[in-house]
């Protein structure tokens, strides 16, 4: 194995035996995207094979077929104690990107969370955002403690000095832990051929585009590519100047900016 | 009187780039904080009157929302050129290009780099409508909106946002020899979201005289123009 990768896996191995060791009750997000299935593999790797806390994956009822393929693919092989967190009442009520993006996005997916959280109680989520996706996550910490709200001070964080990972004394209302924060793209890609995970053949180009972030089907969109190996992709991430999420119009700053210049009157 | 009206200047960035030019003799924060929203023509509207206009000033409409002489602090001065002031002598057709170019870049039809030529096209005309202005009346308010237009679309970007300060900054340098009280203030501050820019709760003013303000109500500096 590449001396880059182990020392990777190490480092975020160690970070989950640690937040399974401090907290009482937790669980590990999956959107089924390349990330995320990296995390839940680097759980099963964790903890010899078997994940021992639930696996959350948040339906907003908009995902692509093949994300639901994959996801019931992997739940079956993986043998994972799945949850599925959607706001029901919403989709009832009619609710999409339609009816602007921000909105949707906070009844879907926020909301449904924090339903899901305040029903199950869980005190600490897995969480595979990466510092180099946005701006804004590079600011993360690999503990984040979240209020009710789910509100973030990033000007208030704990320090996290020689690795150590430590559960603030504040109340909060749940951590998150993010495993692969000091993870690129490249080294997820890297990460998935070396130990062969399946992954959303969504990834790979057809026809001249890939998707090279999942989301929901209104708002993702395929970026024009010609990377249809892992190898390929690799190669196209060392050279290219796109953004990660360039494909994912429902970016959320820029939902909430949209939404707030209207309520300043600019729009 | 020069009154620099800096739409969205903002105190963190001004000790940032170091702009001693719009610091002048003194400065120091406004709390706007009296107003459920900091809308910018709102903001203005109650800087030239001294009454908080908020509800008068429909959201709708408030861009067309244009105040008579008499209401304003203006009518003390004779004569008086107001350049581009929101709620009094904002040039709707100008700045019609870059709403439209806003709408265009949020529905993915459009770039940044469009909407920021057009603004800075617009700066630069109030820029030399400004400067020709000054020293043919008795008050010139010269407003530009470069900060705010663009700081709403690229605050998180510091080249972009250096750029512009600098660019103030030599406006305020330009007219920093002239005799007369000049006055920077700005309507809101702003802060970061992500790569994008909102209004935050508290504006700026400088003076290059001492006034002995201490976190002024934007307006407060209606009965400071009164006495001039």
């Amino acid at each position: 194995m590449d001396n880059y990768l182990v020392d990777l896996e190490k480092k975020s191995i160690s970070m989950l035996r640690e937040a399974k060791a401090q907290f009482k009750k937790l669980a590990v997000l999956w959107s089924t995207g390349k990330d995320s299935t990296t995390s839940l593999w680097l759980c099963k790797k964790a903890f010899y094979g078997k994940i021992p806390f639930p696996v959350i994956h948040i339906d907003t009822g908009y995902k692509f077929p093949q994300i639901y393929e994959f996801r019931d693919k992997i739940v079956k092989e993986w043998d994972l104690d799945l949850i599925i967190a959607q706001n029901k009442e919403a989709l009832k009520k009619g609710m999409s990107p339609k009816k602007g993006r921000l909105e949707c996005c906070t009844l879907l997916k926020t909301e449904a969370l924090k339903d899901l959280l305040r029903k199950e109680k869980f005190d600490a989520l897995i969480l595979s955002i990466r510092r180099d996706e946005h701006g804004i996550r590079a600011k993360e910490r690999y503990y984040s403690p979240r209020d009710e709200e789910f509100k973030w001070d990033y000007t208030d964080q704990p320090a996290e000095l020689w690795d150590l990972y430590v559960k603030p004394s504040e109340d909060f209302s749940h951590m998150r832990v993010h495993p692969i924060l000091h993870w690129t793209e490249v080294d997820v890609w890297q990460y998935v051929k070396q130990e062969k995970l399946p992954i959303n053949p969504m990834y790979f180009a057809k026809n001249g585009k890939r998707y090279r972030s999942l989301g929901c089907m209104p708002c993702t969109v395929p970026v024009p590519s010609k990377a249809s190996t892992i190898d390929e992709i690799v190669q196209e991430l060392e050279t290219t100047t796109t953004p990660e999420r360039a494909g994912r119009s429902q970016d959320k700053e820029k939902a909430y900016m949209m939404q707030k210049l209207r309520a300043l009157g600019y729009m | 009187m020069i009154i620099l009206a800096l739409d969205a200047l903002d105190l963190n960035l001004i000790q940032k780039y170091d702009c001693r030019n719009l610091k002048q003799t003194e400065y120091g924060q406004t709390d706007i904080s009296e107003f459920s929203e900091p809308r910018t023509v709102v903001l203005w509207a109650s800087f030239l009157t001294g009454k908080n206009m908020e509800a008068k000033i429909p959201l709708k409409t408030q861009w067309k929302f244009k105040l008579d002489p008499e209401e304003t602090f203006l009518k003390f001065f004779k004569p008086f050129k107001a350049i581009d002031v929101p709620s009094f002598s904002f040039k709707q057709e100008s700045h019609a290009e870059e709403r439209k170019l806003l709408k265009k870049y949020f529905n993915n039809k459009g770039t940044i780099e469009e909407y920021d030529a057009a603004v800075w096209k617009y700066h630069e005309e109030n820029k030399k409508e400004f400067f020709n202005s000054i020293g043919k009346f008795d008050l010139v308010m010269g407003y530009f909106n470069l900060a705010d237009a663009i700081g709403h679309l690229s605050f998180g970007i510091s080249e972009k946002m250096r750029a512009i300060y600098a660019d103030l900054e030599k406006i305020a340098k330009e007219v920093k020899g002239s005799d007369d009280f000049i006055l920077v203030i700005s309507d809101h501050g702003m802060k970061a979201i992500g790569r994008y820019g909102d209004h935050t709760r508290n504006g700026f003013y400088s003076a290059n005289r001492k006034l002995g303000l201490k976190i002024p109500k934007i307006t407060d500096f209606y009965n400071l123009m009164r006495q001039r």
